[in-house]
């Protein structure tokens, strides 16, 4: 019995841990959603390509100088953030600001086809062959009693706690981030204050390009493993973002970190003890979604919408 | 200070504005009465550019600015405050008027105007951290004049302020509109509220499908028996005195 509790605890640590990138994902569904109303199904791709950049840099740099040092990673996370802003930018050039005045419904098409083009343009450029992404970290663990965390899970929670705070701040304390929100919610309003409507959703853009990034290059090394259906894994975040109730940012995060512990206890210890478990683990999430919906349909953390007329 | 020529406007194939011509000058208040549809927010939408005219001239100042789009337009000193007051709900009403100064940079004349409102509306001190969209409506209407206010502006549109109000609040309203206008802002207001819109206005246009159909002078407009028939829907209003004027 011990031995499934401790099985338990640490991997609800490593479930933290993928929590958390689902979570950064759908933090990024959720800044364009709430921002623009458009569901953006390439949010797994602009992961998966953050993944390939960064990838790319740090073969680049080892190429180069020889023996990865912590620089070859700073210096490659600094190139592959710098790649995110512009990415962000042309994608909301490209996608968002030609297909303004059309239906929210195919600007969501738009993303679909996006995704898929960007998946066959990393295998294009990159080769369809599975890459093995390098760990700064290697295998380096910390043990506490019996419990065994790595150190790139530590690093994973560590990140996205911060970056969740600094998007916080952001968000509420400064002019742009209560730009953000109050376009998000009366852009014609908006218009009408001066606030430049067409910066604000490109600066949307940049931000969601920014975390999905972020959560490709943290995920990477936790998969061990980067080919391009990593962006299928984009596909995850979306109940996580729905079960937190979709448009709320607290909810994105919390929902991400449920999915992540349910689905890395389920694939281990239980699925160990309960073999069963090992059959349905692919699906379990998604059970998980449907049931919250049918309990509580606005998510964890949605508001009722009640439209005053 | 305005001045509007034969402005067309179109919503997709549909044409809202059959060239409306109209002058407001600095320092009057001056009103746009028309029933529903006929076109009065159309015009305010067109000055402050959320709608583009397929023809006519708009000058602000002795500068053109029919081709400018919203953000430069506020900019150049024409607050609009929208029909059904669209305030932020979400947003607190101290991040409401910080929105409503977006355009200010210097973070001490935006705290100073930030206490100007609160003087005019002290209800709004209190209310600072209040989520604007569980105030009353009236509340909301004067979140919405204050945060169109922050930019001092030299020209102030108002969309039917009244709408959905008490009667009571309604009187609080045009007493408020009243004010500002005393204090030297220069307002277009739009109402569906004759009588209230004409007593505190200077001058008055009526418009009827797009077309300016009267103007003048709270004294002129009241007299003209049309406005009334226009006002009041179909059916002709005839004083009760000329129905013996046969005999």
């Amino acid at each position: 019995m011990t031995e499934l509790i401790t099985g338990l605890l640490q991997e609800s640590i490593s479930g933290i841990a993928l929590g958390c990138i689902y979570a950064l994902i759908a933090l990024g569904f959720t800044l364009i959603y709430k921002a623009t109303e458009v569901v953006n199904f390439a949010q797994g791709e602009l992961m998966m390509v953050g993944a390939y950049v960064n990838f790319f840099f740090v073969t680049t740099f080892i190429s180069s100088a020889g023996e990865p040092t912590l620089w070859t990673f700073i210096v490659a996370l600094a190139g592959s953030i710098i790649f995110a802003l512009a990415f962000g930018w042309l994608l909301d050039l490209i996608i968002n600001r030609p297909m303004k005045d059309e239906p929210i419904f195919s600007i969501i098409m738009a993303t679909i086809s996006l995704s898929i083009i960007l998946r066959a343009l990393v295998a294009i450029i990159a080769g369809p062959m599975s890459l093995l992404p390098i760990s700064p970290f290697g295998e380096g663990v910390f043990s506490f009693g019996g419990i065994v965390i790595s150190i790139l899970d530590t690093f994973i929670i560590g990140s996205a706690v911060i970056l969740v705070i600094l998007f916080y701040y952001f968000f509420n304390k400064t002019r742009w981030g209560v730009a953000m929100q109050a376009t998000s919610e009366d852009p014609i309003a908006a218009q009408l204050m001066g606030i430049p409507v067409n910066r604000v959703n490109s600066l949307v853009w940049i931000f969601s390009a920014l975390v999905a990034t972020i959560s490709g290059i943290l995920l990477a090394p936790k998969l061990s493993l980067l080919d391009t259906t990593m962006g299928f894994l984009g596909l995850k975040a979306f109940p996580a973002a729905v079960l937190g109730g979709f448009g709320s940012i607290a909810g994105a995060i919390v929902g991400g970190v449920i999915m992540g512990v349910i689905e890395t206890i389920s694939i281990g210890t239980l699925s160990f003890h309960y073999v069963w478990i090992k059959e349905i683990n692919d699906i379990i999430v998604w059970i998980v979604l449907i049931a919250v919906l049918m309990i509580k349909p606005d998510g964890l953390f949605g508001v009722e919408k009640v439209k005053k007329v | 200070m305005l001045k509007m020529v034969g402005v067309e406007t179109y919503y997709g194939k549909v044409k809202a504005l059959h060239g409306v011509s109209l002058n407001v000058n600095e320092g009057q208040l001056v009103t746009i009465l028309g029933a529903n549809g006929a076109g009065k927010t159309t015009i305010l939408k067109t000055i402050s550019g959320l709608v583009e005219p397929e023809c006519g001239t708009i000058h602000f100042d002795n500068k053109r600015i029919d081709n400018k789009n919203p953000e430069e337009i506020v900019a150049m000193g024409i607050s609009h405050v929208p029909e059904w007051r669209r305030i932020f709900p979400e947003l607190t009403v101290y991040e409401n008027l910080l929105m409503g100064g977006f355009l200010i940079k210097n973070k001490d004349l935006l705290q100073e105007r930030m206490e100007e409102s609160f003087q005019h509306f002290p209800i709004l001190k209190k209310r600072q951290t209040q989520i604007a969209g569980t105030m009353s409506g009236g509340e909301q209407q004067m979140l919405a004049i204050s945060r169109a206010l922050m930019l001092k502006p030299k020209l102030l549109l108002l969309d039917e302020p009244s709408l959905g109000l008490s009667p009571l609040l309604v009187q609080d309203i045009f007493n408020t509109i009243k004010e500002l206008h005393k204090s030297g802002v220069t307002i277009l207001l739009v109402e569906q509220n004759v009588n209230h819109a004409l007593k505190i206005a200077d001058y008055g246009y009526v418009l009827t499908t797009g077309k300016i159909f009267l103007s003048g002078t709270y004294e002129e407009l009241l007299d003209e028996e049309k406005v009334r028939e226009q006002y009041l829907g179909e059916g002709k209003y005839v004083r009760r005195s000329k129905l013996w004027s046969g005999r």
